[in-house]
């Protein structure tokens, strides 16, 4: 269980004006939910998720991880990156198996996992591959193949799918849904697509920039449908789909005057 | 295409994930080699009729038989107190010394550099300032200090590999990308397996630039040393050679020491390739 009480980041301005990337925010990330911070840009989402993974320190408030305090990054946090990074020395298999290699599991045994985990992703075969002969898609699967390798507790996800064109990312998000529902992590997921937040998450947290806090947060459950039937056409035309959309459409789109109840 | 969630195994990469077959086939260095060899070829050709036609005086200008002669004359009796083998040799071996210091103490300071504040702070004011002296200003201070032998020699040339090897891995260091380092943090990297696996490597493509960088500087500086106070090696035996006005030997030493860089040159792209085949791919 990860659990973030009031939490704020604070960056000092070059105008003296400090920036408030994020304001008191709270919130639980359950076992078994996948939890997504949508938002327009600057609203905090990505500071929150390098607080978690302890690549940014807290100004206020705790985030702890069953129960023990976050101040760096470690193992138990697995980390997918909007930008890839691999290590281009290396082949596909060797990057999956990075860390393992770090915790001392016998390269026999973490060469065996990693192919595992390749399977899962659909990679088995470029497993002897430098990763620079893959495409961005693959690319991002290994990453994910790479954060799962070691089993950590959560894993936060940093707008994974940002960087590939539209219809290699619905052939992500239909691999990610059937991953996690094998896997059943609690995953912290950040992106900007309304679309992708309601396809994923189990919880849905609107967030708003300036200073950064949760605005609104829904439930919802159509990942499950969406890892039984891979499809993710009739998800996105269900009433239910379509009423959130719009709503978490207009929270974002919202003035910030009328967000905030003070009127300019 | 379908996805069932009971067999994830059957995920393929989709028709739109083109699997990117290998890279077309056309490296600059055949398509140009060709060009190349044509150019050298005028230009011995260019050579020949200068002296055949007498465009120049052979005192000036020896004709490539003359060259050719002499080549071998000095391979084999020798010129100025040793033959050409041990000329080279005598040269390979201060260059060889050089980069030997440059790269045991240039790699790991400059790896220390670009880690820590506090030796980039003590150690980079006094690389800065003799970097930018000429080496043959300084060169009259080092035989004074520690005499016209070898040792003189020696430091001079390793002063001038240390400084671009040593810049070079601070650079190295600084250009790992904070996601790579991010990235091997949060799969629970040490910070000796952070080093190890991922700031040593991603610095090392620097590192290979500031190497040829520093053979460059090595053979310049050897030749200039050479010239000034030695009794053995290429520099000193053009030295001689024109001190006796026999253009013909000094051509010989030229052709040598421009055979040696191209060696040097194509030795070092030869272990970029093997060491660094992913350079500037990702």
């Amino acid at each position: 269980m990860l659990r973030i009480r009031d939490a704020s980041v604070t960056f000092p301005a070059s105008d003296g004006q400090d920036v408030h990337a994020l304001d008191h925010v709270s919130l639980d990330i359950a076992p078994d939910s996948i939890v997504v911070a949508v938002g327009a840009s600057g609203c905090g989402k990505s500071t929150l998720l390098n607080a978690i993974a302890g690549f940014l320190p807290l100004t206020e408030g705790t985030i702890t991880l069953d129960g023990k305090e976050i101040v760096a990054p470690g193992g138990d946090r697995g980390v997918v990156f909007q930008k890839d990074t691999l290590l281009p020395w290396a082949n596909v298999l060797d990057n999956v198996a990075l860390g393992l290699k770090y915790r001392g599991v016998r390269r026999s045994e973490r060469r065996e996992r990693s192919r595992r985990l390749l399977e899962l992703v659909g990679l088995a075969d470029f497993a002897e591959k430098p990763p620079y002969e893959l495409s961005g898609g693959m690319r991002q699967r290994v990453g994910i193949a790479r954060a799962l390798a070691t089993d950590p507790k959560i894993l936060l996800m940093d707008e994974p799918f940002g960087a590939l064109d539209s219809l290699t990312r619905e052939t992500m998000q239909q691999l990610l849904a059937s991953v996690l529902a094998m896997t059943g992590k609690q995953i912290l997921f950040i992106t900007h697509s309304i679309e992708e937040a309601l396809t994923l998450g189990t919880t849905i947290v609107v967030m708003s920039p300036r200073p950064g806090r949760i605005v609104a947060r829904f439930d919802a459950d159509f990942v499950r449908d969406f890892a039984e039937s891979g499809d993710i056409g009739p998800i996105q035309s269900h009433p239910r789909f379509i009423e959130l959309r719009q709503e978490i459409r207009s929270l974002i789109h919202q003035p910030e005057a009328a967000r905030t109840g003070t009127l300019q | 295409m379908t996805l069932a969630a009971n067999s994830p195994t059957s995920f393929q990469p989709s028709t739109t994930q083109r699997r990117p077959s290998a890279q077309p086939r056309r490296s600059a260095s055949t398509s140009t080699l060709g060009i190349s060899l044509v150019t050298l070829a005028s230009l011995i050709a260019l050579w020949f009729l200068a002296t055949r036609f007498g465009w120049a005086s052979p005192l000036f200008l020896p004709s490539p038989a003359e060259v050719l002669t002499q080549f071998s004359a000095v391979a084999a009796d020798g010129y100025a107190n040793g033959t050409l083998l041990d000329h080279t040799l005598a040269s390979l071996g201060r260059i060889a010394a050089a980069l030997g210091v440059g790269i045991f103490l240039g790699i790991p300071l400059g790896l220390l550099m670009g880690l820590n504040r506090w030796v980039k702070g003590i150690f980079s004011v006094p690389i800065d300032l003799y970097w930018g002296l000429p080496p043959l200003a300084y060169l009259p201070l080092l035989i004074i200090w520690l005499g016209i032998g070898e040792t003189s020699k020696i430091v001079l040339l390793s002063l001038s590999t240390f400084a671009p090897i040593c810049f070079a891995a601070q650079a190295g260091v600084r250009s790992v990308p904070i996601e790579r380092i991010n990235a091997a943090l949060s799969l629970g990297a040490s910070r000796l397996q952070l080093f190890t696996s991922i700031i040593l490597p991603s610095a090392l493509p620097e590192i290979m630039t500031g190497l040829k960088i520093a053979i460059g500087a090595g053979l310049s500086t050897l030749v200039a040393a050479e010239l000034i106070a030695a009794q053995s090696g290429l520099g000193y035996m053009i030295m001689s050679a024109a001190n006796f006005l026999a253009t013909d030997v000094v051509f010989v030493g030229l052709i040598v020491i421009a055979v040696l860089a191209f060696a040097f040159t194509s030795g070092m792209r030869w272990l970029e390739h093997r060491l660094i085949p992913w350079k500037g791919k990702l």
